[in-house]
């Protein structure tokens, strides 16, 4: 964790010495372990007895990034949720495997999933405000994370909090510390989202939308603030969006989803510039109809 | 939406259970076996043939004055319910409207009348103004009051607000058929809710007023009245308390079944409990057939 | 900081209330047409006499006048005479203060006791046959007003197991802690039913919908056991509604007074504020109904700064 919060305080050369594999040697990463790797999931509803998501396969390495884009409605979030092991009431993983650090998620007791998160794989969402108590200062929640997960003294967690607020770039810590979520903006949520998500060190991030609601420019520098932790932590992320823009920054792979379906996947390069699947097509044409000014801005930053 | 409640089996009940007593207040008296009011010499007996539920203290027929007691109680709680629902809802309704003075004033007004303790002020402004139920309903009906202002205020807010009316009214819709489709649905299942809830407080504080031989005539019947005589003769009549105390549990749960009835089929937890009903009927199935 | 921020605004919302309820308290006099005059002369008496005895009591004055003078007495903790035996009404009230207050501290106590452990396993459990066990319990007793409870529980204890005085009082530096309970405990519990049963549900209400909340999701996802985040986060903020509940029952125990303290024969200012309003004893009448409002609106000051330091988020904007 103190790694975690040096390297990223250190700055964001790319050339120092990260834990893990930096992205120039992509080609080792390839061959490392998989620390997320999920098998033909697929995730049926008991309440009307409907299968909503159809069969997710991807592997996930130290340092890597995996993109998921598609229309709302199309699974997406649920298929995270089912590898948190946080699926909402009266949904059941039907099929497929989901491999955690090598470990079954479906085998673990709750014990042992509860021990998983958070230090293994955690995540952050869209609306930040209400993932985070509203009765309870923020900074407290991070140091929380701190004392419970790694077993660190109550003075101790509040400094390590205080110096992951300010890992995520966030002006005046010390005072962001002792504010409530109405206190504060949504990039500045969103950051202390992330930096409550990665105080136990986890391996893997997974960040369902967390750019969405936010704008141009927070949603920039959130996503420089991800690549930052890839890059300097080895954090391997999952990037779900709606937004091609934020996949063609930061992924390295994607899956393309509709009505529960993947109907394309591949490295990203491959998937946005030569599409094989009509969905795709489309959903890269409404983005230059409709997306490019964002787009261009990004590019010009 | 009447359709809707009486369609959940809870729902079913509390309306027949109200229904009942409802005819009982209307019947009771011509019903009663007894004159509610002959006193004979064999007093404090158990049951029997003659006296369904025994004799009083004076040798009264209880059971013909449980009957002839419960108009009391019926006319008493629709008292405090009217009263409450038209000191309440008007002001709740217009204070969203009627500027801000208003608003301002009326509120205070509600939070005032929160902060009695309502049995201590009915108790009090009976005594005071003369006994009569009819005055003690009244302001009763006043001090609960509240409830019917909150509700109806922060209806009407939500549907003065909210963007879908504007819309409907853009989209060429007339002002009657939006009134009827939005605003009605939108204010009258809370004050349904108040209106039951209150219908049991109303039978509550009737019936703890008529205990304390509040607004009433001392030889007239009355369910709480029939309570308080019987607590000077436990030991002689132990189970006496039990009818009286049961109709006025029955009551006012009934009143309460109905509120719950009218919420559930009028908000979200009423699709919650339909997904998990679902949800286990499909496990079952599922268990059936494999 | 945050408090003092809180009290502020508490007390401003209850000064308004603490005019408005002691005007229409001072009122009742006017309204009710009563005097003096009546209970200390008789119906015989001459409109002359009846005037001297009115003016002997101010009651010739303008009305704003001698409210003016009431509500600024009042505030000096002086409530005035009791038109019956000319005694002093503070003193008088504050004889039956320590019975209604033990009652009603006892009850308050019970009642968010027992209210919060069957709130808590109902919602830690929803949808089983314990919770619905408990809604069915919490339904009943709800159901159940203060005096029959009362009844039930003199029949049980009092006259059926002969185990607890069935009325009375001894006061605590008398009788020590176990006389006290023994004569306080089942008015308590009569009046404690009400608190149980709102107190039990709205917990569970605000319990099962806090469970709902992201936030829960976001301490699940942090790694936080279920323990800690029932305790820490969900607790914290479903507490809320049963708080707020609290301030809003509280009149109505007060005012359930009347009726416990006449079912256990006990001296408290229930009793006395419907012997007073029997005999028409305005002034006597009065001071009770301002004494139970400034118990009420102490008790939700005290309730709003505990809300406003558990739930800040909810404060914002009231
Ligand atoms: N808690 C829930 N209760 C009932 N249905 C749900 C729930 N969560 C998701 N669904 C259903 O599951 C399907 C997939 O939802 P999911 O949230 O995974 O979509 P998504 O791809 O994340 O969409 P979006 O881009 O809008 O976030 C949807 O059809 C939705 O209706
Ligand atoms: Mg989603």
């Amino acid at each position: 964790m103190t790694t975690l919060a040096k390297s990223t305080l250190t700055g964001t050369d790319p050339t120092e010495t990260g834990p893990t594999e930096s992205p120039e040697t992509g080609a080792a990463a390839t061959t490392a372990e998989p620390v997320l790797a999920v098998r033909d999931v697929r995730i049926r509803s008991q309440v009307d007895d409907r299968e909503i998501v159809k069969g997710v396969s991807f592997e996930l390495t130290p340092g890597k990034v995996v993109g998921i884009v598609g229309e709302s409605g199309s699974g997406k979030t649920l298929t995270c949720r089912a590898v948190l092991g946080i699926l909402p009431p009266h949904f059941e993983v039907s099929a497929g495997t989901i491999h955690v650090a090598g470990e079954d998620v479906a085998t673990l007791e709750p014990r042992q999933l509860t021990a998983m998160r958070g230090s293994t794989i955690s995540a952050v969402f869209q609306d930040p405000a209400s993932y985070l108590n509203p009765s309870i200062q923020v900074g407290p929640q991070i140091a929380e994370v701190i004392r419970v997960k790694k077993g660190a003294k109550r003075r101790e967690a509040r400094r390590r909090a205080v110096e992951l607020l300010a890992a995520v770039h966030l002006r005046d810590p010390e005072l962001v510390y002792t504010q409530y979520t109405y206190e504060l903006s949504g990039g500045m949520l969103q950051r202390v989202l992330i930096a409550a998500a990665i105080a136990a060190d986890p391996r893997v991030l997974i960040a369902d939308e967390a750019t969405t609601a936010l704008d141009v420019t927070v949603q920039a520098e959130i996503l420089d603030l991800l690549a930052d932790l890839r890059d300097n932590a080895g954090l391997a992320l999952v990037v779900v969006s709606h937004d091609l823009a934020v996949v063609a920054q930061l992924c390295d792979e994607v899956l393309v989803m509709r009505e529960g379906e993947v109907v394309e996947q591949g490295p990203t390069e491959q998937v946005l510039y030569h599409p094989r699947h009509d969905y795709t097509r489309l959903l890269i044409s409404e983005h230059e109809q409709y997306g490019l000014e964002k787009f261009l801005t990004r590019e010009q930053s | 939406m009447v359709r809707r409640v009486l369609s959940l089996a809870s729902g079913r009940l509390a309306v027949g259970i109200l229904l009942a007593i409802a005819l009982l207040a209307i019947l009771g008296p011509l019903l009663a076996p007894q004159d509610p009011l002959a006193t004979s010499d064999n007093s404090l007996t158990g049951p029997s043939a003659a006296h369904w539920l025994g004799t009083d203290y004076l040798g009264r027929d209880v059971f013909s004055r449980l009957l002839d007691g419960s108009r009391v109680s019926v006319v008493g709680a629709l008292e405090v319910t009217l009263m409450a629902l038209v000191v309440g809802a008007v002001p709740g309704i217009l204070s969203v409207y009627l500027g801000r003075v208003f608003e301002w004033l009326t509120l205070r007004i509600a939070d005032t009348l929160i902060a009695l303790p309502f049995l201590l002020f009915a108790v009090a402004v009976t005594a005071l103004l003369g006994n009569g139920i009819t005055q003690a309903m009244l302001v009763t009906g006043v001090l609960v009051s509240p409830l019917f202002y909150r509700v109806s205020r922060a209806a009407t807010l939500a549907v003065a607000r909210s963007q879908y009316v504007e819309a409907a009214l853009i989209s060429g819709a007339s002002l009657g058929w939006v009134i009827r489709r939005h605003v009605w649905a939108k204010v009258l299942p809370p004050i349904a809710v108040a209106l039951a809830q209150t219908l049991g407080v109303g039978f509550i504080i009737v019936s703890s007023l008529s205990f304390l031989g509040i607004g009433v005539q001392p030889p007239e019947p009355t369910w709480g009245g029939l309570l308080a005589s019987d607590l000077g003769y436990l030991d002689y009549r132990p189970s006496a308390p039990f009818v009286p105390a049961l109709l006025i549990m029955a009551t006012v749960w009934a009143s309460n079944l109905l509120a719950d009835a009218i919420r559930d089929v009028s908000g979200e937890s009423g699709r919650a409990l339909v997904n998990t009903r679902k949800a286990k009927a499909n496990q079952l199935a599922a268990g059936g057939t494999a | 900081m945050r408090v003092l921020a809180i009290f502020g605004r508490s007390v401003a919302i209850f000064i308004p209330v603490f005019f408005v309820a002691t005007f229409v308290t001072f009122a009742l006099r006017a309204l009710s047409g009563l005097s003096p005059a009546r209970i200390q002369l008789g119906e015989s008496a001459t409109t002359e006499a009846i005037a001297n005895i009115e003016s002997q009591w101010g009651l010739d004055r303008p009305f704003l006048v001698q409210y003016w003078d009431w509500f600024t007495d009042v505030l000096h903790g002086q409530l005035g005479t009791s038109w019956v035996n000319g005694a002093d009404i503070s003193t008088l009230i504050g004889l039956g203060l320590g019975v209604s207050l033990s009652v009603a501290i006892l009850a308050l106590v019970l009642g968010t006791v027992l209210g919060f452990v069957l709130g808590t396993t109902a919602a830690l459990r929803p949808g089983t046959l314990l919770d619905r066990a408990i809604t069915g319990f919490v339904t009943v007793i709800s159901v159940m007003p203060a005096f029959v409870v009362g009844i039930v529980l003199v029949e049980i204890f009092a006259v059926g197991l002969d185990l607890l005085p069935s009325g009375g009082y001894v006061p605590l530096e008398e009788g020590g802690v176990g006389l006290w309970l023994a004569h306080v405990i089942l008015p308590a519990l009569a009046l404690s039913f009400d608190v149980v049963a709102d107190v039990a549900r709205q917990l569970r209400t605000g319990l099962v919908s806090a469970y709902r909340e992201n936030y829960v999701v976001g301490a699940l996802v942090r790694g936080l056991s279920p323990r800690r985040i029932f305790f820490r986060h969900v607790l914290r903020n479903g507490m809320g509604p049963a708080l707020a509940t609290l301030g809003i029952k509280f009149p109505s125990l007060v005012g359930a007074a009347v009726v416990t303290e006449w079912i256990f024969g006990l001296q408290g200012f229930g009793r006395f504020a419907n012997d007073s309003a029997q005999a028409g004893d305005v002034p006597a009448v009065q001071g009770v109904l301002v004494v139970s409002v400034a118990m009420v609106v102490t008790f939700n000051l005290l309730i709003n700064i505990v809300l406003g330091r558990v739930t800040p988020a909810s404060q914002r904007g009231v």
